[in-house]
């Protein structure tokens, strides 16, 4: 009846506003977008006007266009400081840089393995009364005391090298256990073992030849801690295995200490596919 | 309203932001410099920024010489500690997708007695919390090239990309070079 009719009315009324805010909803939205397709487009044709103008090198040293107001020393001086930025990090590549505090020096330590930069330490130093750390990020296995006690007094380049070397021997040899895990992952039965300072690696893995599986039991001992390369290898098979595996293991020893254990995996690997 | 009018600003707008980073990375690459250093100019430099920033009260000048005389100090300090002196740096983006660039940097410098030049590449990638930087390509010229053992040890640099053993090598030879010409200079002096 009536009532009926006046809840369907009502129900058409409310429809009608949600359509109507919907409707202004998506308007809003779109002017917004026109506003800022607007915007960048404006930025985009300022910035392709610059570039046009040094290619055609109307531009000069500075960077500003010639023909209207002189440079401004503002330009000059944010273009040195972004120079001097990117000099600061050409130092954080060579593995040495920091910066001087109120205090001392801030030395940023920097690791890399064959290219691949990898983590990097501060160490924060105080000067006076007399050379100290104040604050530092080098790990608890690095021998950091002990240095400190041989050459922070004496020789502060010395120390930063040692403490660097260390660092790097211990990035590059977690590096290369890490890169093991990643791609050689099907080759290794159970886990690798190693501990914080990965100067000590555990493991047993397996190379497939003539449709067989031959198993090895490995132990590497770094005893260098500048070292990334072992100075204790040994290789065994199990007990049971024929007598020819002691060949193959005194190879595969062989190979652990004069290469990088993910190199040496790789041609371990080839050599493996080759045999079959 | 046809909501793939949207999409089609919205895919507008991304290109845009993608032309305005490409441009803008494309004007400061070639506003960049070679730069070169020498004590002397770097010190005068900082002096006169010294001057300067305490006469200028406020402003956005002063803050920007104040932040370059730091820079500078900062640079003064790493090359006399590592002995390691850059005269010259050029970099360029050579490539950019994504999250990754490669950029080409062009290095001189010495150390105490030795020259070298460098050209490198550079892929950075912009991961979650920071950027990694792995070397692609690396050539090394040193200018004493003819030494034998400069060269092994320049040509397995170079196989291996390694620029940070590089600099660690060379500035420690440095120090080696300081201790002897300190030593020789001691002697010479006593006879």
């Amino acid at each position: 009846g009536v009532f009926a009719h006046l809840e369907a009315l009502e129900a058409q009324a409310y429809e009608a506003a949600l359509k109507q805010e919907e409707l202004q909803q998506q308007e809003e939205k779109l002017a917004r977008l026109k506003a800022r397709v607007r915007e960048l487009r404006l930025q985009r044709d300022a910035l392709r006007a610059k570039v046009d103008l040094q290619e055609k090198g109307q531009l000069g040293k500075e960077g500003a266009v010639l023909d209207k107001a002189q440079p401004s020393a503002q330009d000059g001086l944010e273009r040195k400081i972004k120079s001097m930025k990117a000099m600061l990090q050409i130092f954080y590549l060579t593995g040495i840089s920091g910066k001087l505090t109120k205090q001392g020096v801030c030395f940023c330590i920097s690791t890399a393995y064959e290219g691949t930069y990898l983590d990097s330490y501060y160490l924060d130093l105080l000067i006076k009364p007399q050379v100290q750390i104040y604050r530092h990020s080098v790990p608890i296995f690095i021998p950091l005391e002990q240095i400190a006690r041989k050459h922070l007094q004496t020789d502060i380049r010395r120390f930063v090298s040692v403490v660097s070397d260390h660092l790097n021997a211990y990035a590059g040899r977690r590096y290369q256990a890490d890169q093991l895990q990643e791609h050689f992952s099907d080759q290794i039965e159970g886990t690798l073992q190693r501990n914080s300072l990965c100067n000590l690696l555990v493991f047993s893995y397996h190379v497939s030849s003539e449709s067989k599986t031959l198993v090895f039991n490995v132990r590497l001992l770094y005893g260098d801690l500048c070292c990334s390369l072992p100075t204790e290898v040994i290789v065994s098979c199990t007990p049971d295995a024929p007598a020819y595996l002691a060949e193959t293991a005194a190879a595969h020893s062989d190979l652990f200490r004069r290469v990088a254990l993910h190199k040496a995996f790789r041609s371990i690997s080839s050599a493996g596919e080759k045999a079959d | 309203m046809d909501c793939s009018i949207f999409q089609v600003y919205e895919d507008e707008i991304q290109s845009l932001e993608e032309e305005i980073k490409l441009l803008t990375e494309k004007y400061e690459d070639s506003l960049q410099e070679s730069t070169f250093f020498s004590d002397e100019e770097i010190v005068m430099s900082i002096k006169s920024f010294q001057g300067e920033f305490q006469q200028e009260s406020k402003g956005c000048e002063s803050d920007l010489k104040a932040q370059l005389a730091s820079l500078l100090t900062d640079f003064s300090f790493l090359m006399k500690f590592s002995g390691i002196k850059f005269t010259s740096h050029l970099k360029k983006t050579v490539e950019r997708t994504g999250n990754r660039t490669v950029k080409k940097h062009s290095l001189a410098g010495n150390c105490h007695s030795l020259s070298f030049q460098l050209e490198f590449q550079l892929l950075e990638t912009q991961n979650k919390e920071n950027v990694s930087a792995v070397v692609t390509d690396l050539s090394i010229i040193m200018e004493s090239g003819e030494d034998s053992d400069m060269s092994k040890f320049v040509s397995s640099t170079e196989e291996h990309r390694d620029l940070l053993t590089f600099f660690r090598s060379l500035s420690s030879y440095g120090e080696w070079y300081e201790h002897r010409r300190r030593t020789f200079l001691h002697f010479k002096v006593m006879f």
